[in-house]
């Protein structure tokens, strides 16, 4: 091993990466540009609010306040409807997915449930059957539509118990596993930045081993001193050296614009090294396997792809299908994932060292295979 | 004081497979120090797994092969800081520029203090020192490999195929460096499938096809032994000169330019044609005697003419 070799080969690709536009874009702005649009809308989730059209057909003061009461502190913004037009008709012209329709006789059906005489309940006069029913007016394709549903009927359900007069029987408590209130911006960095690094050791090793063999620099360059482990090594240490920046930039851009509260410690180190030496690795037997550069590039996007999603990076694995959760735990980004997530949000040291475990497992055996697969002569360049 | 080997490069036997495919076959051949040895032979005939494997980048299936008195099969790391070499259709980093180019290569060898301005000057790249890779034509690729070849100062240069694709005139340009390496007494083993690159250029011809050398000597020395005749070539208007040099026993032909081409052994035939046209009345509008070339000796030894690659070789 020659530390000149190797700071030589450093030297070529930083020049060859600072001169290359599109290497520059994935793996600076890309990432950045993710960061900035899914955080926009993560950020805007984090204070959800939804729309809700109410056509209010008592128009009475009673009405009003059940209108009044129905945006939940913000969480529903509220349309009112002309009470004189088609409720069934405005949804379809306005394409709006939920109309609440509050029928006439609300104010009067309450008061006799309440047995208010002249504004003052009066037990005498109260009437328990009393009741009165909205109408939802929905398009069940939309899918916000069962989840306002959803909110509606809980509310109404609060408002039913309260006027039985007994005490609800099941309180609940909240309490976070989490030190601090996280949101869920603060989830979705390390995702990135796991994808990032993915990226770019993958498609880095796919780049510098194929496209360079089909050239012929590397039969030029095993006619040199340099080594396979010369060679090897400098690529390694190349692509963290630009998963370092990549993960700086996703940083960088995250707590400037969304001001995210997250653990920088030696685990991102440790995690990057990782997951640099597990894709750097299968990038090496891409390489080996497929006989052209185009091949082996198709092959890596192939794993790439499905893996940034089916692995919890963009979004959590609990909205997915059972069968496809139990298959992103045997993908190694999910590891790495976690591994970051635990490290950076929850700050569990335990649960970082179980995934570190995980992921260093898979990156050594790897990247011996990959090593071993690397041929450096005999025809190999 | 050292004494330098008569033999850079000593071949025995050397015979490479590649499953059922013979690429070379049980050649032996010696490469003198100092001189210009070229391998010529069409697409395929087994130059480019020969040479690669003189280079240490394959390894023989069988036979024996020292480079500077060492075996390559198992002196490798003594033997590469002591060779340059260009490979066929040389390429390199596409956005790193000419100097950076040859600073990246010189770093490669524990040699210091590379003349990066002397190897631009001989590449004459003066001009494109700051130009990236990927933004030059064939003819300066080749120059920078070349340029690249000779980063530590080698004692055997290979040089495979340097001039194939380029133009008459880049050609003629990457024959003006390898002259100037001739001139520095480098040892350079030239595959080419040139006929005219390998007469200019070499000291030594070896003509390989299908795996086996052929003929080996001088071109001259090749020339003289397969091809030893002379070539009159007569341009006339006088219709029956054709048929006069016929009748006098030789075997005329006439090209697509109505030139009458005459192959004839002894010099003293040419004087006879002559005067017989002259006692005829006939005149030529020009007359040309030329030895025959290299081509000619191919064209004898292998019944197939050259063609233009670069195609590979052998299968990866």
């Amino acid at each position: 091993m020659s530390l000149r070799i190797i700071g030589a080969n450093l030297v070529v690709s930083m020049k060859t990466f600072s001169r290359e536009k599109s290497v520059m874009f994935f793996t600076i702005a890309f990432p950045i540009i993710l960061i900035l649009v899914f955080g926009t809308i993560f950020l805007n989730q984090d204070n959800l609010s939804f729309g809700l059209h109410v056509q209010d057909l008592d128009q009475t003061n009673s009405s009003a306040q059940l209108v009044k009461n129905l945006d939940f502190n913000g969480k529903i913004k509220i349309t009112t409807v002309d009470p004189a037009i088609n409720a069934m008709q405005y949804a379809k012209d306005k394409k709006v997915n939920l109309v609440l329709v509050i029928p006439r006789g609300y104010e009067r059906a309450l008061a006799r449930r309440l047995g208010l005489v002249g504004g003052i309940p009066n037990a005498a006069f109260r009437d328990p059957n009393a009741s009165v029913t909205v109408t939802y007016i929905y398009d069940a394709s939309a899918s916000s539509t069962s989840t306002k549903i959803e909110i509606l009927r809980a509310g109404f359900a609060l408002v039913n118990q309260g006027m039985s007069g007994q005490a609800p029987f099941i309180r609940a408590a909240e309490t976070s596993m989490l030190t601090k209130n996280y949101r869920f911006i603060e989830f979705f960095v390390p995702g990135i930045i796991a994808m990032s690094v993915m990226t770019s050791s993958l498609s880095g090793a796919v780049n510098m081993n194929a496209e360079l063999r089909q050239k012929g620099v590397i039969r030029k360059l095993s006619t040199t001193p340099i080594t396979r482990t010369d060679w090897i090594l400098s690529n390694i240490l190349y692509q963290f050296i630009l998963a370092v920046i990549s993960a700086m930039a996703i940083l960088v851009v995250s707590y400037a614009v969304f001001s995210v509260r997250l653990q920088i410690n030696a685990w991102l180190f440790v995690f990057i090294v990782l997951e640099v030496f597990a894709f750097g690795g299968i990038g090496m037997i891409l390489t080996r396997v497929a006989n052209e550069a185009e091949s082996a590039t198709a092959a890596a996007n192939f794993i790439m792809f499905p893996m940034m999603f089916l692995s919890g990076s963009f979004f959590p694995l609990e909205l997915m299908p059972g069968f496809l959760q139990t298959a992103a735990r045997i993908l190694p980004l999910y590891y790495v994932n976690e591994g970051l997530r635990a490290a950076m949000v929850s700050v569990d040291h335990t649960a970082a060292l179980h995934y570190c475990a995980m992921i260093g497992v898979f990156a050594t055996v790897v990247l011996v295979v990959g090593i071993n697969t690397t041929k450096w002569d005999e025809g190999a360049a | 004081m050292t004494i330098e080997p008569e033999h850079a490069i000593d071949v025995e036997n050397l015979t490479k497979r590649y499953g059922d495919l013979l690429a070379v076959n049980d050649i032996s051949f010696h490469v003198r120090t100092g001189e210009v040895f070229a391998f010529l032979g069409p697409n395929g005939a087994g130059k480019t797994t020969t040479v690669e494997i003189i280079e240490t980048i394959r390894t023989p299936t069988s036979g024996t092969v020292c480079l500077l008195g060492m075996d390559v099969a198992t002196r490798k790391r003594d033997i590469v800081p002591r060779i340059g070499v260009l490979p066929q259709e040389f390429s390199s980093f596409d956005r790193i520029t000419v100097r950076e180019t040859i600073q990246y290569y010189a770093r490669l060898f524990p040699r210091r203090n590379t003349d990066v301005n002397g190897l631009i000057d001989l590449a004459n790249l003066k001009d494109k020192s700051h130009e990236q890779f990927q933004n030059l034509s064939g003819g300066l690729k080749q120059r920078l490999g070349i340029a690249i070849a000779l980063v530590n100062d080698p004692e055997v240069v290979f040089l495979d195929e340097p001039t194939t694709g380029l133009d008459p005139r880049a050609r003629r340009e990457v024959w003006d460096v390898l002259l100037s390496l001739k001139k520095n007494g480098k040892t350079v083993f030239l595959t080419t499938h040139y006929m005219e690159e390998a007469e200019l250029l070499a000291d030594t011809v070896a003509i390989i096809s299908k795996g086996k050398i052929i003929a080996m000597g001088s071109p001259d020395e090749l020339i003289e032994s397969n091809a030893n005749y002379l070539v009159l070539t007569l341009k006339t208007i006088h219709g029956t000169l054709f048929d006069i040099i016929r009748r006098m026993g030789f075997e005329p032909v006439q090209d697509n330019h109505e030139n009458i081409k005459v192959r004839v052994e002894h010099p003293d035939d040419i004087r006879k044609i002559l005067n017989a046209m002259k006692d005829a009345g006939a005149s030529s509008l020009s007359l040309d005697v030329r030895k025959p070339n290299l081509e000619a000796v191919f064209l004898k030894l292998t019944g197939e003419a050259l063609r233009e690659g670069p195609v590979k070789e052998v299968p990866r």
